[in-house]
Formats: C-alpha cells, sequence, structure tokens
C-alpha cells in the first residue's frame, strides 16, 4: 500500500500591487515530513468495504485547516511587506520633496548633459503629467531633456510650442502654476527636444539608405568594386544629414507599465543610465530627485573605477 | 494552492485543493532528450518551479554577465578564478533555459571594448572561451543545443575562430535552445556592418538604396536568424548593479524587459534567474500592433 511519505512543498502565487504596478509573487516553501498514511488507509478501508467514504476525515480536515492557516498568514505577511516597503517609499519621497533629507537638497548635475524621459504612448496622452514633470525637471537645474514615446503623441502635444519657446524659460511656456514664480527667479532655460520611433529604428534606415546612395553615386569612395567600409563616424555623420542626430543621454527615466525602452535613438544609447520610474500616473518628485541623486553618485564612480568594470 | 511532493501521489479526495494541483519534481534535472523532437508542453510546464507559467516565458533571453572581476576581488581571487566560475554560471543559465523552454538564450560573452583590457586577462579569456566551446560541443549535441557566436571575429584568435566555426556546424540542425555567445561584439559595430551589407547588395542590384527600410535593415543584423525563433530578447538581464545596456543589442533590446540586478554574474543561479523570469511574468507588456 502506498504511503504519503516525505517533504511537501507547497508553491503559490498571487498579485499584489506595487509601486511599480502590479507584481506577482511566487512563494514555495517545504513542509516538514507529513505523514498521511493514515487518512489514505481511511479512505481505502471505507472503498475497500463499499461503503461511501467519509467526506473528510480528520486528519485531512486538519491538514487543510494547518495548510490553509499557512497560506493566510503568508499571503498576510507579504501583503504587508508590501504595503510596508511602499509606505517606506512613498514617505522617502515625501521626505525629499519637502527638504527634510539633507543630501538630497543640493543635487550636483554638471554631468547631466542630457536627460531623456521616455514614456509609455498611452500614457503620454496625460500632457498634465508631463508637463509637470517637465517642470519639475526644470526647477531641478536639468538642462536638456529629450522626450519620446514611439508613437510620437509627444511630438505631437509639445513640439509645436517646444519651436515656439526656445528662448523662453520651459515653466512659463508651459504655463505650470505655482512653479512659474520659482522658475522665473532662477532663470533657468531648459533645452526639450521631442523623439519618436521615427527618429529611431526608421533614421537608422534612412541613414543607411543615405549612405548607400551616397556611396555608389561616388562621393565618397572609390570605384564601388570592394564591399563599402562604412565607420561609425560615416553612421553618426549620415543620422545627422537625415535629422536623427543628438546627443547620447547620460541617463534615461522610463515611465510606463513596462520596463522597456521602447525603441529609443538605439545610436544614442551605448552608455546611458537607465532607470525605470514606474507608471506615468504615480510620478512623485521625490523620486525623480532621488534617481538624479544616485546618477550624480554613480557617475562619479564610473569615472573613478572605468577601467576595473566586470 | 499548488502541492508538490516526492513520493507517489495521493488520491485528490485527501487534499482537495481550492486552486489547481500541479505536481512538480525539483526543478531542471538534466533534460536527457535527444534533440531530435522537441519535448511536448506538458512535459515542459512539468519541468518549471511553481510560479512560473510556461505560456508566458521568455522566448529570448538576453544576459549581459557583469561582475565577475569584481567577484574574484571581492575573495581576494586572481580574476581569472572570477571568469571560471561566470562561465559555471552561463553553463547553469544555459541548462535551466534548457529546462524551462526559454527557446533563445543570448549571453555577452566579450565587448569590443574589453580589447582594451590587459593583455594577460584578453589572452585567458581567448582561451577559455576556445575551451569552454570546444568541451561543450558534446553536450550541445546531446541537449539539441544551437550554437552561434557573433561579434568582430577578424579579431579574434585563428583557433577560436576555427573552434567556433566547428561547433556552429556541428551544432546547425539542433533546435531546442538556440545559444548566442557575443565575443567582440558591440551594438553599434552591428549597425554599421548591417548597413555594408546592404551596400553590398545595393552594388549587386538586388535592391535599391530607396528600397531600404526597418525590415530590411533588422534582417542584416547580426542577430538575425534564419528560422522562426525571435530575433529581438524579450528579457535582458544585467547583473552587478549596472544600469546601462553597455552597447549590447541596441537595436535588438527596443521591447526587451530589462532586469538589473546587483548579484554578480557568478553568484547568479537559479534563484536570480526565478525572480527575472517572475518580474518579467508581472509586467503588463501590451505593445499594440507596432512592428518590433
Amino acid at each position: 500500500m502506498p504511503s504519503i511519505r516525505g517533504n511537501v512543498r507547497v508553491a503559490f502565487e498571487f498579485s499584489l500591487p506595487s509601486v511599480c504596478g502590479n507584481v506577482r509573487v511566487a512563494f514555495e516553501f517545504t513542509l516538514g515530513p507529513l505523514r498521511l498514511q493514515e487518512a489514505f488507509v481511511a479512505s481505502e478501508a471505507s472503498v475497500f468495504m463499499n461503503q461511501p467514504p467519509p467526506h473528510m476525515s480528520r486528519p485531512s480536515i486538519i491538514i487543510k485547516l494547518i495548510l490553509g492557516l499557512l497560506w493566510t498568514i503568508t499571503h498576510l505577511a507579504i501583503s504587508f511587506l508590501n504595503l510596508w516597503s511602499h509606505l517606506i517609499y512613498s514617505l522617502e519621497c515625501y521626505l525629499i520633496s519637502s527638504g527634510l533629507l539633507r543630501k538630497y537638497q543640493n543635487l550636483h548635475l554638471g554631468r547631466l548633459k542630457c536627460l531623456a524621459i521616455v514614456v509609455d504612448s498611452k500614457e503620454a496622452k496625460s500632457t498634465v503629467k508631463v508637463k509637470q514633470l517637465l517642470c519639475w525637471l526644470s526647477s531641478m537645474g536639468v538642462k536638456y531633456v529629450c522626450l519620446y514615446d514611439i508613437e510620437g503623441v509627444l511630438k505631437r502635444s509639445f513640439e509645436p510650442a517646444v519651436n515656439v519657446s526656445r528662448d523662453r524659460t520651459a515653466g512659463e511656456h508651459f504655463g505650470i502654476g505655482a512653479n512659474i514664480k520659482d522658475l522665473h527667479r532662477s532663470q533657468r532655460e531648459m533645452v526639450i527636444d521631442c523623439l519618436s520611433g521615427s527618429d529611431g529604428k526608421e533614421g537608422i534606415a534612412k541613414a543607411a539608405s543615405l549612405l548607400c546612395s551616397t556611396y555608389f553615386n561616388g562621393d565618397t569612395h572609390g570605384d564601388g568594386k570592394r564591399k563599402p567600409a562604412f565607420t561609425e563616424a560615416d553612421m553618426a555623420s549620415a543620422l545627422k544629414a537625415v535629422g536623427c542626430g543628438g546627443p547620447e543621454p547620460d541617463l534615461l527615466l522610463m515611465y510606463g507599465p513596462a520596463r522597456c525602452h521602447l525603441g529609443f535613438p538605439a545610436w544614442r544609447l551605448r552608455y546611458t543610465e537607465i532607470t525605470y520610474m514606474g507608471p506615468l500616473k504615480s510620478m512623485k518628485y521625490g523620486a525623480i530627485v532621488k534617481a538624479l541623486y544616485n546618477f550624480s553618485k554613480k557617475h562619479q564612480n564610473y569615472v573613478l573605477q572605468i577601467r576595473y568594470t566586470n | 494552492m499548488l502541492f508538490s511532493h516526492h513520493s507517489p501521489a495521493a488520491t485528490s479526495q485527501l487534499l482537495a485543493p481550492s486552486r489547481r494541483t500541479l505536481l512538480l519534481p525539483l526543478p531542471c534535472p538534466r533534460a536527457g532528450a535527444t534533440s531530435a523532437a522537441a519535448p511536448a508542453p506538458a512535459a515542459e510546464a512539468a519541468l518549471l518551479p511553481g510560479g512560473l507559467r510556461a505560456e508566458s516565458l521568455p522566448r529570448h533571453v538576453a544576459v549581459v554577465m557583469d561582475g565577475n572581476s569584481r567577484w574574484a576581488r571581492a575573495r581576494g581571487l586572481p580574476s581569472a578564478a572570477g571568469h571560471e566560475a561566470g562561465r559555471r554560471a552561463l553553463e547553469e543559465v544555459v541548462r535551466l533555459s534548457r529546462a524551462w523552454g526559454v527557446r533563445a538564450l543570448t549571453a555577452f560573452a566579450f565587448s569590443h571594448e574589453n580589447w582594451s583590457r590587459p593583455k594577460v586577462e584578453v589572452e585567458f579569456l581567448m582561451g577559455q572561451f576556445e575551451r569552454a566551446i570546444r568541451e561543450s560541443v558534446a553536450e550541445f549535441l546531446r541537449e539539441g543545443i544551437r550554437l552561434r557566436v557573433i561579434g568582430d571575429s577578424s579579431r579574434l584568435p585563428v583557433s577560436l575562430q576555427k573552434t567556433a566555426r566547428e561547433a556552429e556546424e556541428a551544432t546547425q540542425s539542433n533546435s531546442q535552445l538556440d545559444l548566442t555567445l557575443a565575443i567582440s561584439y558591440s551594438g553599434r559595430r552591428d549597425i554599421v556592418q548591417a548597413c555594408r551589407n546592404l551596400a553590398q547588395k545595393v552594388h549587386d542590384k538586388l535592391l535599391k538604396p530607396e528600397d531600404i527600410d526597418e525590415s530590411l535593415f533588422a534582417d542584416e543584423l547580426e542577430t538575425s536568424h534564419a528560422n522562426e525563433l525571435p530575433d529581438y530578447p524579450d528579457l535582458l538581464i544585467r547583473t552587478s548593479g549596472e544600469l546601462r545596456l553597455s552597447n549590447f543589442l541596441l537595436w535588438q533590446s527596443a521591447y526587451a524587459e530589462l532586469f538589473f540586478t546587483d548579484t554578480l554574474w557568478p553568484d547568479f543561479g537559479e534563484a536570480d534567474y526565478f525572480e527575472a523570469l517572475v518580474s518579467f511574468q508581472s509586467r503588463d507588456r501590451r505593445f499594440g500592433v507596432r512592428k518590433l
């Protein structure tokens, strides 16, 4: 008669909301040796005696209750931990926003020449949120922002305004309420570059087409019999010629449900630091300050340790 | 609640769970199947640890194997020890990928920028790659793993080029897992060489410059597959806490879920891989109908 012995491994999963979207939690643990032989025997005995087996025998009820209790306790514990981490995160963002955490008060952004913001196209339709974000960045002293979404929503929403307002402060043009006074006071200006998918892969394809046309028109190379020896410099020049040049961002912040750069111009992503910020609708000022602060610290370490990576 | 145990199954009457019951062995036994037939979906699902759903696993995973030298330094060991430990970590990830049903794995073994490292270290790494490939061919044949090596091969030692070519030829008909090793690889150089290939086709009058679009360009990248396997990674893992692509799969990573972990590569094991895959499955990855 087979018996059930040995360890029992219990695994379950559930979804929990978190600061970065729903998180699926999978949890496993191993119970000590369980002896279920008695329950099994009782069930078999009932069948053997041609009697209907009891609906549930006592040991199996107890086991079920214990396992159910363990599952509930574990679920509660993980929910609590998740809630706790969410509270800590929100508290930290609040403390940063209110200026109570001294180390975040003075951001040294000298090395942040260009900041890229990638937004999921659906979330990019929330222009109020994007304007708020730009205003925050301007107030922090960011000088150059590349705004990107793959479908060009941001380009359509902001580019005409950006072109008009090149000589004004970003806050003045976008009409953000309470922050305008601060911006006027600080006299900060911020360059905003709006990009879309046409500047990414399409741009590289256009640059390749230009390089091929130029090569076979004999403008740059000789007889064209050898395979053209295009270099990275040639590609960079071609990208500039088709209007897809631009600086390599030092830092890229991703907003959206998925942690992807969504086709941001590949040529410009070589050594860009990438940070995922969560959905745009739950963006926090403190979280951005923290991301910029971490970048400023890390960038210094990267420069110092450049020969020692890996 | 899912139950699993190692002894013969009980009757379902006893433990009437409220959710689906799945009996799982310990994950990742060595898959000893021949390379000829693909494992049945039920068998693949049975090898998955609890919490992973077979239908939403990434088909193509890319890894940036960072942290070998730091791992060795932290232990007072020479960097060679770190690279050896890194090799073992990669073997484990290959085994897990094969067992869990990931169809393609691309590993960033050596970047084009790494040529500027100390000569001794570079020579050690080239030797290690050659030994690892030569010693793994039998395993690849047994497990149905197809090997490809991408990158600027012109700078590799001739013996390594030969070993890689022979291993590619020997394993080209395998279909269980596509393993791509990026050695002397650079994302920008990949783009430039695709451009050169297209220029050659223009020269051969196979196409005109104005015909070049995203799709034609993508077909010329080194990662392009001739078969149905996905060229682009669904999940890109980088270890050691760095938050950069470092010139790896710049074009191909547009829709890859980026998973950054502080774990150093030699310490990256089953638990870390599991965490990355769970993180992938938890994301709301809706990309509409845009062509990738």
